[in-house]
């Protein structure tokens, strides 16, 4: 991913996503070997035809969650039996029903807010971080195709060059990031 | 439609066999024969056993009903594409309203005719004012709880719907023969929809309210419409992914892909969590806010009827989240199979324990109620009841001594927490007493009359307040200063009756399980009409081409039918 070393690199844009799908079927089909593939909007199917593994994002998710609820019963537990236990309307110290809303609120906020730094961590995003793009309009309205030519004969960008023009490229383009 | 149907078969038709139809009829056969039994059965002469059953079945297949034309609407007011292949099966059960709404009427009726006495507030007199047996609590609701507005609501917003039902389902078929690219029939259902929507969410609630939350009519609980809903809601997906997959074993729906059944997993996860959201939401305030009036509710469904109090979680929230909350586990149509007929038979459980320890209850006031007139009742009830109560038996009490029942399975050697819990039992004493005091003053609001005479007449009154369980005898009260026996107090009081075990009340039993199972198959009957008489492909739909190529996204693999990608 994202390395201090420059990279050479071919893209080429599209217009629809029907027309990028069947591209990348075509390019295994070629035996191109694909860098990267990116998108305005999340595609469905796409991780499927890239052959991509599931992501282990939400089992790290469940971890961080459980922790959450456990850190928030655990903290509630200890607070309200040991270390200052108050009566509250009548109820016993250790009032069950009156921990879960807090129970739930920690979970969600451990299991949200560990994704999404796990997230940053794993792609090499965060404040300061500034990745080089392609092309702005990958954000915008064109699905990219890109492959990585630093050590590609004249020979393979041509074979490159040939499929982006028969799998309905619009425009193909070379850039060093 | 465009090139992409071309490799299925649109005119893809339902059969009703006759295989499946006598299989049908004998389960409804089954089912008839079990209502039969329930209705002759024993010595009640009010056959409570045989109308809750019927009230039960009815208001679930009922609400399965509404709850699918609320789909079909959500459907079409949000854009929806993806629903489109399976949007037939919607269609076919939301034609089963129109038998629910039938089977509600003829509840009215036994109301009308005193064939049974579910309802508190339809029994004679007690809301008016002028009557000995004047109830002030039910008075003060007497202008929604009463047999004219249950017949009008029943009726009109039924009615209602039935006729939203009717259009969209024309509208529909006409689509199928004569739509085209102007897609003027999915405009008009999605004027139907814009209709059905807030009018059928706000009208069930009505409803809901009226059919069954209104067994317990002392009680007061605004999550109550909103959790009952989500029970039908989660119990149409179940019968929606269970339906989906048998057909596809009979080989329809060779297009309805893992992706379809793994979007309907997740609607089944999400809403029975949203379930347990509802249900958590109205015990929590309940709990925490300890109103005599409310905490009776739950009081007692927890400490008479714990297994149908806490098998409802587990079946409705534990194992459902804790199957489902695997990616893989939404595709898998064993797991789907075995999940759907959990939380179906447990949404079935839920409203059986939101029916039937109130209409037993019920069924006890009934008892002693003196201005019966000739519906008049035994005088074998015997027991002096909980005026002898200790005043620690109350409902706070018991909520709260269910937890300390979990405190004292700690271990002995916290030494500072068995303190704490010395000294909380302490202080709750004290807080019941404060309590006492406050639900005095309320008591004094809600019953303008005759309360002060019931201090003179017993002298443990006020702990009956600080009980929560006042709104329960308030009808006894009134009976026993006027001359009555103050009987079978101890039935509603629920630590004597309701602690003995009654089939079919305490859990149900195999003849609940007989109707049950004879009002869906009388439902399915109904369904598989309804399904015959349509291809099962909405060919002009605008959104077809989408829903035949939906896809989640999921990267996993392991597909289990093999179906479009």
């Amino acid at each position: 991913m994202a390395s201090s070393k420059h990279n050479e690199v071919l893209y080429g844009l599209y217009n629809d996503e029907e027309v990028l799908m069947d591209a990348i079927r075509n390019a295994h089909k070629k035996g191109l070997d694909i860098m990267e593939v990116y998108t305005p909007f999340p595609v469905h199917g796409l991780d499927d035809c890239l052959g991509l593994e599931e992501s282990r994002l939400h089992i790290a998710g469940f971890i961080y969650g459980i922790t959450g609820t456990m850190t928030a019963f655990g903290f509630m537990t200890w607070v309200f039996t040991r270390d200052w236990p108050i009566i509250f309307g009548g109820k016993p110290y250790w009032s069950v029903p009156a921990f879960i809303p807090i129970s739930f609120e920690l979970t969600v906020l451990f299991a949200c807010v560990g994704m999404v730094i796990t997230f940053y961590t794993i792609c090499g995003m965060g404040p300061g971080i500034t990745n080089p793009i392609l092309d702005d309009r990958i954000t915008d309205d064109k699905f990219c195709i890109a492959f990585n030519v630093n050590n590609a004969s004249s020979g393979d960008v041509n074979e490159m060059k040939a499929f982006f023009n028969e799998t309905g490229a619009e425009e193909v383009n070379k850039k060093t990031i | 439609m465009g090139h992409h149907t071309k490799d299925i078969d649109i005119s893809e038709k339902f059969e009703f066999t006759g295989r499946e139809k006598s299989v049908l009829g004998g389960l409804m056969g089954l089912g008839v024969i079990c209502l039969a039994i329930t209705y002759f059965q024993g010595s009640d002469d009010h056959h409570l056993r045989f109308w809750t059953n019927f009230l039960h079945n009815t208001v679930f297949f009922t609400g399965i009903a509404f709850i699918s034309m609320f789909l079909l609407a959500a459907k079409v007011l949000a854009y929806s594409g993806w629903h489109t292949v399976w949007k037939r099966l919607l269609e076919a059960k939301a034609q089963f309203l129109i038998f629910g709404l039938v089977s509600i009427l003829l509840i009215w009726l036994g109301s009308q005719l005193g064939m049974h006495h579910i309802y508190h507030w339809n029994f004679p007199n007690i809301t008016d004012e002028a009557s000995e047996c004047f109830d002030p609590i039910i008075g003060s609701k007497a202008g929604f709880l009463n047999s004219s507005f249950y017949l009008g609501a029943t009726l009109v917003f039924g009615g209602l719907w039935y006729a939203c039902v009717i259009m969209f389902r024309r509208l529909s078929l006409s689509e199928d023969a004569n739509g085209d690219e102007s897609y003027s029939h999915h405009k008009k259902m999605k004027l139907v929809s814009a209709f059905f929507m807030p009018f059928g969410g706000f009208t069930s609630a009505a409803l809901i309210w009226l059919w069954v939350m209104s067994i317990d009519s002392h009680w007061y609980s605004t999550m109550f419409a909103w959790y009952a809903t989500a029970s039908w809601l989660v119990s149409a997906v179940a019968l929606l992914i269970l339906t989906i997959i048998y057909l596809k074993g009979r080989g329809y729906f060779s297009y309805i892909s893992g992706e379809h059944i793994h979007d309907l997993g997740k609607y089944l996860f999400g809403f029975s969590i949203f379930w347990t959201y509802l249900w958590f939401s109205q015990f929590m305030l309940i709990w925490y806010a300890n109103v005599g009036e409310e905490t009776i509710y739950f009081d007692g469904r927890m400490n008479d009827y714990p297994l149908l109090f806490w098998a409802n979680l587990v079946m409705n929230f534990a194992l459902p989240l804790l199957v489902l909350v695997r990616n893989d586990a939404k595709r898998k149509f064993g797991i789907l199979t075995f999940v759907c007929v959990l939380v179906l038979f447990g949404h079935w459980w839920d409203f059986f324990q939101m029916i039937k320890p109130g209409a037993l209850h019920t069924e006890h006031m009934w008892h002693s109620y003196q201005c019966a007139g000739d519906h008049g009742h035994a005088d074998d009830h015997s027991e002096t009841g909980f005026l002898n109560e200790a005043p620690n038996s109350d409902a706070t009490a018991m909520l709260t001594n269910f937890q300390d029942d979990n405190h004292a399975h700690d271990d002995a050697d916290h030494a500072h927490g068995d303190e704490a819990h010395a000294d909380g039992e302490h202080h709750h004493h004290d807080e019941d007493a404060a309590n006492a005091d406050e639900h005095h003053h309320h008591g004094e609001e809600a019953h303008e009359d005759g309360h002060s005479d019931d201090h003179g007449a017993d002298g443990h009154h006020d702990e009956h307040h600080s009980d929560g369980h006042h709104d329960d005898h308030h009808g006894d009260d009134h009976a026993g200063h006027h001359g009555g026996e103050h009987g079978d107090h101890g039935g509603h009081d629920g630590h004597h009756h309701d602690t003995e075990f009654r089939m079919g009340f305490t859990v149900p039993g195999l003849l609940e399980l007989g109707t049950f199972i004879g009002f869906l198959a009388f439902f399915y009957f109904v369904v598989f009409t309804s399904l015959a008489k349509a291809a099962l492909v909405p060919k002009n739909d605008p959104y077809l081409d989408e829903s035949l190529h939906h896809h989640v996204g999921y990267g996993g693999g392991n597909m289990e039918d093999g179906g479009h990608h």
